[in-house]
């Protein structure tokens, strides 16, 4: 166990890295980047200016020491051992960069150099900023666009509060729904019941995330604007956001809602968690029925029912306990959405979420931003598959890692 | 329908009178399934429809009506120069059926491929992994293992983002993009773009096709009949087409089914957020976005792409759960 665990957190570590390479990688060597814009929009730029923003975006670094300042904060200026500074006459970028005369489009051709970055010139052009000891450390650089010049972790805690408590509230609820429905089924399978929550989960399957979101936003918010008029009673929730600015009327049987009051967040919520619980609960309470379906055809089901046992003891304590154990890995991997929430219904919902903020760094361009976001999930992911690798074992002694 | 029975005759090598009863049985078990029927037949009208696009509209794709008296207008809106619009115009007065039309060609085409490039890349990566084991399998284990465990969904966002952001064209032969630019009726660096999109639709699509067919291979090489096949001179190629792919088959048709339900809803999933298909190209998922800012005026608006979005997703699973049923009873849910 403990040899298989090392391994796994080997394992783990090199994913991670890996994840982070690939993303990092692909950005940097696809044409265009930050600049690009720049150079298309004022084509009469001078060299020295580009040099200056060329700095301001890093660019000016080789990528491997870029990298390597992104990853775990090195270096930011010649090695410093036992007094004596190391590498300080190394090339580690280039401040003014030689371009092919005639190329033109989104980004000329680098054919040589004029005046290189040293490394002992790094602590002067590049002075250590806040965050900026890599993300292996925890720090993930300044966002360049969401928010100018702010740390991104400031950003990401701005917005983590709203992600949990979207999150945290429909993932709750679709165990209390989705497991329950999932063990009636199985016990009445072929019933009414079970036919509709089949149609149910497979809808959840088939049917669109943003396609549910937009016709839910149809559903309450837009079609009872309509019949505003005719049917006054019907309630029409607000489309997005996470509390209004101003009050609002929700029906006429209930009273003004305040801006930012406990009914107003309570009614921001319910569309959005709607959504979630939805889609979470139709393959989980599809999961729980096979798994009960399949513990209740087990030898020991038909003791504990030959012993005389009530109904209901047999379900709820022989059978469920081992139709859930192959289900915990299920909910234990759905934990990381707690923290990068929902991109598509955070996005259709305006729900100022982590989902969210991911899809406008994508949309704006705030790379550093979105490598944070990417960075933190596949992180997370991969704990959770190894905790619930790890729970598996606890909640079933039979298997074994070898 | 036929189409099923002609995708399953060929590998079950159909000649002599017992294997051609096994595609009726097939057939008759398939039909069993209410659903799967009518979603067969619903799919077929609107592949029909998206193939004759250009003969059941009078309107060019990208054609502004000037003369329609609102954008977007409601379906039916007849326009001052006495054209019907059968489902209204959009909010830059082009022809809402028309877009739809053309908006199937492109998602479904993007599908079919996406499905069709990862389902064989997979099946054929999956059989060389669990027919050899040993280092090959281990290597395209972790790969496929990897892709599993990082999250998918922000990672083809991210990619989308920076090659579209980019505006990256790949490099690839001609005939690829005029092909394409045929299927789509759209200009050859719209197909480019396409292009572009179903690779990275693929990035993902492979996995599971890899894992049903090494499974299938690593249970059918220990078997005796390869033994057997082995002693009796076959190459390792004739044993992996002939034997192995075609016990895979039935698994990966249905997975390939399903698949080309997840594909279209991922597709326009992307292109909802605007980091999938661009306009002026029409996707169901494209035009949804649109939809979604003239909604609160427009509440017919959405309906229009998400009807026939819904209706095709949901078509694909109904079917792949009735070819599960007709291939294998034994996988019956």
């Amino acid at each position: 166990m403990t040899s298989y665990l090392i391994r796994r957190i080997f394992q783990m570590a090199l994913v991670i890295l890996l994840a982070a390479v690939f993303v990092y990688f692909l950005f940097n060597i696809s044409p265009g980047g930050p600049l690009a814009g720049i150079q298309q929009q004022q084509r009469r730029i001078t060299r020295e200016d580009l040099a200056r923003l060329r700095t301001q975006y890093e660019l000016d670094l080789y990528w491997p020491v870029r990298f390597s300042r992104w990853l775990v904060g090195v270096p930011q200026g010649p090695i410093v051992l036992a007094g004596r500074e190391l590498l300080e006459n190394t090339p580690v970028g280039c401040y003014m960069p030689v371009y092919e005369a005639e190329s033109s489009g989104l980004q000329p051709k680098i054919v040589g150099c004029d005046d290189y970055v040293y490394m002992s010139e790094l602590p002067e052009l590049h002075p250590p900023v806040r965050s900026s000891n890599g993300i292996l450390r925890g720090d993930f650089g300044l966002s360049t666009v969401i928010s100018r010049s702010r740390p991104v972790s400031d950003l990401l805690k701005s917005r983590i509060g709203p992600t949990v408590q979207l999150m945290s509230i429909s993932l709750l609820l679709s165990l209390l729904l989705g497991v329950p429905i999932g063990i009636y089924s199985a016990v009445k399978q072929y019933s009414k019941f079970d036919y509709f929550f089949t149609t149910v989960s497979f809808i959840g399957s088939a049917m669109p995330t943003f396609f549910f979101a937009l016709l839910l936003i149809l559903l309450f918010s837009v079609f009872p604007v309509f019949l505003v008029d005719t049917i006054p009673w019907v309630p029409r929730l607000p489309p997005g956001l996470r509390e209004s600015v101003r009050s609002y009327e929700v029906a006429t049987w209930l009273p003004t809602v305040q801006p930012g009051s406990a009914f107003d967040q309570f009614l921001h919520l319910l569309m959005p968690v709607g959504v979630l619980t939805f889609f979470n609960m139709a393959p989980w309470s599809r999961f729980v029925r096979s798994s009960m379906l399949e513990v209740m055809r087990q030898d020991y089901v038909r003791t504990a029912r030959a012993k005389g046992l009530y109904e209901r003891v047999v379900i709820l304590k022989h059978a469920l306990r081992n139709a859930l154990i192959p289900f915990v890995t299920i909910v234990v991997l759905a934990l990381p959405g707690l923290f990068a929430g929902a991109i598509i219904t955070e996005t259709v919902f305006a729900w100022p979420g982590m989902g969210r903020l991911y899809y406008d760094a994508l949309q704006r361009s705030d790379w550093n931003v979105a490598l944070a976001f990417i960075f933190i999930t596949a992180l997370l992911t991969v704990i959770a598959t190894l905790i619930g690798d790890i729970l598996y074992t606890i909640v079933d002694p039979r298997i074994k890692f070898s | 329908m036929t189409a099923t029975a002609r995708t399953i005759g060929p590998s079950s090598r159909a000649e002599d009178a017992t294997q051609e009863s096994q595609v009726r049985v097939v057939f008759r078990r398939f039909r069993r399934h209410r659903l799967a029927v009518i979603s067969a037949i619903l799919l077929l009208v609107i592949f029909g429809a998206s193939l004759l696009a250009p003969v059941i509209t009078t309107f060019p794709r990208d054609a502004i009506d000037v003369s329609s008296p609102e954008r977007p207008a409601p379906p039916g809106t007849v326009s001052r120069d006495g054209r019907m619009h059968l489902l209204g115009v959009d909010h830059l007065g082009r022809d809402l059926f028309t877009r739809v039309l053309y908006a199937a060609r492109v998602s479904l085409t993007i599908a079919f491929l996406v499905v069709l490039i990862s389902e064989t890349f997979g099946s054929l990566l999956g059989a060389v992994a669990g027919f050899y084991g040993g280092r090959v399998d281990m290597i395209l284990s972790r790969i496929n293992e990897f892709m599993l465990t990082i999250p998918q969904l922000p990672i083809l966002l991210i990619i989308s983002a920076i090659l579209l952001k980019r505006d990256v064209v790949l490099p690839m032969p001609g005939f690829v993009s005029r092909l394409l630019s045929a299927l789509l009726l759209a200009p050859e660096r719209e197909a480019q773009k396409v292009v572009v999109l179903v690779l990275i639709l693929v990035l993902f699509g492979w996995l599971s096709a890899f894992r049903l067919m090494r499974g299938m291979a690593l249970t059918l090489s220990k078997q005796d009949f390869v033994e057997a096949l082995r002693a009796a001179g076959s190459s390792d190629a004739r044993i992996i087409f002939r034997h192995i792919v075609p016990n895979g088959i039935a698994p990966i048709l249905v997975s390939a089914s399903l698949n080309l339900g997840a594909v279209i809803v991922l597709e326009s999933a992307l292109s909802f957020l605007g980091l999938g298909v661009q306009d002026p190209t029409p996707t169901w998922g494209n035009m949804l976005d649109f939809a979604r800012s003239y909604m609160f005026k427009h509440p017919w608006l959405p309906l229009v792409p998400g009807i026939p979005l819904v209706i095709v997703s949901m078509g694909f699973n109904f079917i792949g759960d009735g070819l599960r049923d007709a291939l294998d009873p034994r996988l019956k849910r």
